[in-house]
């Protein structure tokens, strides 16, 4: 099972998931890395999910045409939209305050 | 007197009695999938498709008005579903107008329940009924596990299909891209609910039942679409189906 660390507020949060999960599905059903991860519209329109990818992110999906929309530049500095991602391998992941 | 289901048999039943009769297997959607439809067809599509998931969000208002004051998280999910359908980001029926205006009808047009079919009506009446009448449990399982938890799956069918065989752009094609995820997080809510409250035999009976009836309703439309708007032209066995 992939092992999910999230870096948020100066702690550190870390979970087993199923393959293939949706971060903001988990959180939007209360469950981790609920309550720590911030989202909104989970439609890829309001970036409140956005984090930076920390380690592993050469096994998520390109970038797709939302978040190329809604993070432009910032995508090369490794931020993602948590809403967009399917994580099936190990990830590490920052989310600013 | 039969045996309570644990969550995961539970689990595992509901989604035995939705996948029965899920509407991918509608000649509709397979049309879809094959790119068979014309742009017509598919704002035929937008003008029905429109009255069912327009009061989506009424639907849930009356559960959530009828859920005990102590089933708080249950009240709050269906809150929440309600609030990220109209207001968290674009309300999600005006993507539905965008993708209608793409195919060639209005949004004058698809907000006119007088360009709806019969069948379509069926679902809406069900839905309102459903809300109104059913102990809210299962009003949750026919509603959001029955019928919005089977979005996500269905989309991940089409939408691909409507940007490489179709030729729609990505803005236009919004309202898929949306649901995939925020189905997914609607139906797990409803089947959050529906595990955890659904306790008794009767319920989980009850609960199972409605799920499949959704399921069959929302077949029944989309078969529906296929005679009304397409048959003539896309016969049954152009699409691998027994005439």
């Amino acid at each position: 099972m992939p092992k999910v660390t999230l870096h948020k507020g100066g702690e550190v949060f870390v979970d087993d998931v199923d393959p293939n999960t949706n971060l903001v599905v988990r959180a939007g059903i209360k469950k981790f890395p609920y309550p720590n991860l911030d989202y909104k519209c989970g439609m890829g329109k309001c970036s409140t999910c956005t984090c930076r990818i920390i380690r592993g992110g050469e096994h998520l999906e390109a970038p797709n045409w939302k978040e190329k929309r809604q993070l432009g530049d910032k995508l090369d500095e490794g931020y993602r939209l948590a809403c967009q991602l399917w994580v099936s391998a190990d990830i590490e992941l920052t989310q600013e305050v | 007197m039969g045996k309570v289901l644990n969550p995961d048999e539970l689990r595992t039943a509901l989604e035995t009695a939705i996948r029965g009769n899920t509407a991918n297997a509608s000649p509709f959607s397979l049309a879809w999938a094959s790119g068979k439809l014309s742009r017509a067809h598919l704002a035929r599509w937008c003008e029905n498709h429109y009255h069912y998931v327009g009061p989506f969000a009424e639907y849930l208002a009356y559960v959530y008005a009828r859920l005990p004051a102590e089933m708080e998280e249950a009240k709050d999910f269906m809150l929440q579903n309600m609030y990220e359908e109209e207001l968290a980001a674009d309300r999600h029926t005006d993507l539905l107008i965008r993708f209608g205006e793409a195919c060639g009808t209005t949004g004058e047009r698809m907000k006119n329940i007088e360009n709806a079919n019969a069948t379509t009506r069926a679902l809406q009446a069900w839905c309102y009924s459903t809300a109104m009448r059913e102990d809210p449990i299962v009003a949750i399982a026919g509603l959001v596990v029955g019928l919005e938890s089977q979005v996500p799956s269905i989309y991940r069918k089409q939408t691909p299909t409507l940007r490489e065989k179709y030729g729609f752009t990505d803005e236009e094609v919004e309202f898929f891209d949306l649901h995939i995820v925020s189905d997914e997080i609607h139906g797990e809510r409803g089947y959050q609910i529906v595990l955890e409250h659904a306790r008794t035999y009767e319920l989980q009976q009850k609960c199972l039942k409605i799920c499949e009836v959704g399921a069959q309703m929302r077949l029944l439309y989309t078969t529906s679409l296929y005679n009304d708007y397409v048959g003539s032209e896309i016969p049954l066995t152009e699409l691998g189906l027994a005439a």
